[in-house]
């Protein structure tokens, strides 16, 4: 902890450190090569007199704190990327961020980051304060060597209990059915799911329907059994069982498609089909958010060189993040960009084309980005850790959720008693 | 002559008396360096830790950000269960594998001072596992102790048993202190090792010679000149044992659940995920105090026994 303030006085050792410099300094947590290096070098070629200068962090928690002690102590950072809401929301509203909100409000193009109903900027107090850069909506993959063989058809619209039950009929010796159970309250409650009033809301059935399902489905053979997920940690190597054919529907979003074009890097010999995330109760949120948020140092000097930086990066400059799996926020990209930026070369040989039309372009699928945060990175782990707790077979699902819900109460009355 | 020896060695020193003072200030000049590092890294860090357990603080609002509230943390951490739990896997985890180190690591340090073929190797294999990485070790342990298909639980399953280890509450904490013992049994052999080659031979040629039986000869001349490398391993084992942090951070994330946040886990979790760094920095001081008052007691009861014999 002392570490921590020690870092907060004497910041910024490392890269991108030192004393201003006459470059517009950019951090970001995607490498240079997937994508922002391009975004940079064609803000460049139409922005000659704004030099700049992208600078990686890794995107975890050392990676934040680095950042956080280097925006803190006057390291000469002007535009910065934030992945995750509960630093965000620290961000913020420790005055980190400029308030983007005259820039937005006088901006044609960028009205759209004003929506609150399914928002695509983080409104502080009424300012904005940062804007959505990507767009990564949800859809369940299918292994169509797989699915034929078993005689399924691609579903175009389904609701949660059929994908339970495609699960079932896919499920073979060799293969299980599917991953796990896309996100069920999420689906059914949209944005800012946790929250209900001043309470968190983990009283709302949905919550404990989606822990169940996921624990009777690992029970009966048709969901990944959670012992292996934990043991051999899987949730950030999921693509590899997909590829290896060891789980069959996989609910994820475009930036695990690179995985998927590239048969020497990672081998696999079947094509991917693509399916809408199932509907709860009538209700179709999509488990997706508007994500990769930018956002500008108030401290910086460089703030009109900032700025026209941001605006490029949204309305005009974020295609070659395709690479990356990553939708421009705001669109103006071609369906053909999207095609050979996200799907690879050789699009036909390895996904079925029809399914993704249908389901990447031109679906317009509702994303619920979460914009309220007390608390956040503390219920993040408490449902973590009780889902683990549940889906081992340990918890049950009531009593799982009843835990998260008083940690989650417990975790939003400390935050709104903070100063 | 010899008075005129001792006058001039005295005049010796009474001349260099005065050069005393610049050769201090040299030798502050070659420990410079190190100095530096310990104070900005050790000692501000330390002092900042005891400042800010008395703050509320998230890092990101700057030094600016800080606001004095008292006695809060220390309050809330007395009513904090997650406090208390953690507090309760860490006396766990020092009660169960600190001993069985200590003890494996005698008997092995025993094993290998005896004239067996091949033994240098063999100290140097068991010496191993304290000099590898921490990530090597926790992968291969990952490995080894897949409840499915992990080697441990292939071996168990002939005698009708398989924990999930990693993947199961009940089993990730005895997990995690099997793989302390394995770490630390070398390197406490090691020491012992040492140790009993210090050990005074004419008293064992004087038991032998009483016809003393061996295990008369470890109770009486053995174990009380390994006193003093015990306590030393004991300390030391309980103050590294209560910061474990590694290889949870690696392997568990505290998990599954809560079943393996220990104090040291807690406090990153609170510090460094929730962004809570004063009551992060008073757990620390909490934690700091009560593995003081463990190592005293410790020391003075074997200190005592130590007398005694």
């Amino acid at each position: 902890m002392g570490a921590g303030l020690a870092a907060a006085v004497v910041p910024g050792c490392g890269s991108g450190g030192g004393g201003r410099s006459g470059a517009l300094q950019v951090w970001g947590g995607v490498p240079a090569a997937s994508g922002p290096g391009d975004v940079v070098k064609a803000f460049q070629e139409k922005f000659p007199q704004y030099p700049v200068n992208y600078t990686r962090f890794v995107n975890d928690d050392r990676g934040n704190l680095k950042l956080d002690t280097a925006l803190q102590g006057g390291v000469d950072i002007d535009v910065y990327f934030t992945y995750s809401q509960g630093a965000m929301a620290l961000r913020a509203g420790s005055g980190l961020a400029a308030d983007l909100t005259d820039r937005v409000t006088a901006d044609p193009d960028l009205k759209v980051f004003l929506d609150t109903e399914q928002p695509r900027s983080y409104i502080d107090n009424g300012k904005v304060k940062a804007l959505a850069t990507a767009r990564e909506p949800f859809f369940v993959l299918f292994n169509e060597k797989l699915r034929q063989q078993a005689g399924v058809e691609l579903p175009q619209a389904w609701t949660i209990d059929e994908f339970r039950s495609t699960a079932k009929r896919l499920t073979t010796d060799k293969t299980v059915g599917a991953y796990t159970v896309p996100d069920i309250a999420r689906i059914a409650l949209g944005p800012n799911y946790w929250y209900d009033g001043n309470r968190s809301n983990f009283g709302d059935p949905h919550f404990e329907q989606g822990f169940r399902v996921g624990r009777e489905m690992i029970a009966d053979g048709t969901a990944f059994p959670w012992t292996e997920v934990l043991a051999r940690h899987l949730d950030a190597y999921q693509q590899n069982s997909f590829l290896t054919e060891e789980f069959h529907l996989w609910s994820t979003a475009p930036f695990n498609l690179r995985y998927l074009y590239d048969a020497k890097k990672y081998p696999h010999d079947f094509k991917v089909a693509f399916a809408p995330s199932p509907t709860v109760d009538g209700k179709d949120w999509n488990g997706g958010s508007f994500s990769n948020f930018i956002m500008i140092n108030p401290k910086s000097p460089k703030f009109e060189a900032a700025w026209a930086f941001v605006k490029f990066w949204l309305t005009e400059g974020a295609t070659p993040m395709l690479k990356g799996g990553k939708l421009p926020a705001l669109g103006g990209v071609t369906d053909d960009q999207v095609i050979t930026g996200m799907l690879g070369k050789e699009p036909d040989k390895y996904f079925d084309m029809d399914s993704f039309r249908r389901v990447v372009l031109e679906a317009d699928p509702k994303l619920a980005t979460d914009t309220r945060l007390t608390g956040f990175p503390e219920i993040t782990l408490a449902v973590k850790q009780q889902r683990d707790l549940c889906w081992l077979g340990e918890k049950d699902p009531g009593v799982a959720i009843r835990e998260v819900r008083r940690l989650a109460d417990a975790a939003i009355a400390r935050n709104e008693r903070r100063p | 002559m010899a008075t005129a020896a001792v006058a001039t060695a005295s005049a010796v020193r009474t001349e260099k008396a005065p050069g005393i003072k610049p050769r201090g200030w040299i030798g502050f000049l070659f420990i410079a360096p190190n100095l530096l590092g310990v104070i900005a890294f050790t000692l501000i860090p330390l002092i900042s830790v005891v400042v800010l357990a008395f703050t509320d603080w998230n890092l990101v609002s700057g030094l600016g950000g800080i606001t004095f509230n008292g006695i809060d943390n220390f309050v809330a951490i007395a009513r904090d269960p997650g406090f208390w739990h953690a507090i309760g896997l860490t006396l766990v985890y020092v009660v169960v594998s600190v001993p069985l180190t200590v003890v494996l690591g005698l008997a092995l340090g025993i094993a290998l001072n005896r004239p067996l073929p091949g033994r240098a190797v063999l100290r140097a294999i068991f010496f191993l596992p304290y000099i590898v990485n921490v990530v090597a070790i926790g992968m291969t342990w990952l490995m080894l102790m897949n409840p499915k298909a992990g080697l441990v639980n292939q071996v168990l399953d002939a005698f009708g048993i398989r924990p999930g280890w990693f993947a199961s509450s009940h089993w990730a904490l005895p997990a995690l202190i099997v793989m302390a013992i394995w770490g630390g049994v070398g390197y406490c052999s090691l020491i012992y090792l040492s140790a009993l080659q210090d050990a005074p031979r004419q008293l064992y040629e004087a038991a032998d010679i009483d016809g003393a039986s061996a295990w008369a000869k470890f109770r009486v001349i053995t174990w009380p000149s390994l006193l003093p490398t015990t306590i030393f391993l004991l300390v030391t084992l309980i103050i590294g044992a209560s910061q474990g942090f590694g290889l949870i951070a690696l392997i568990t994330a505290g998990g599954p659940g809560d079943s393996t946040t220990t104090i040291s886990y807690y406090m990153y979790q609170t510090g460094f995920q929730f962004y809570r760094f004063g009551y992060a920095s008073a757990i620390g001081l909490v934690t700091f105090v009560g593995v003081l008052v463990l190592t005293l007691l410790t020391w003075r009861a074997q200190r005592g026994r130590a007398l005694n014999e």
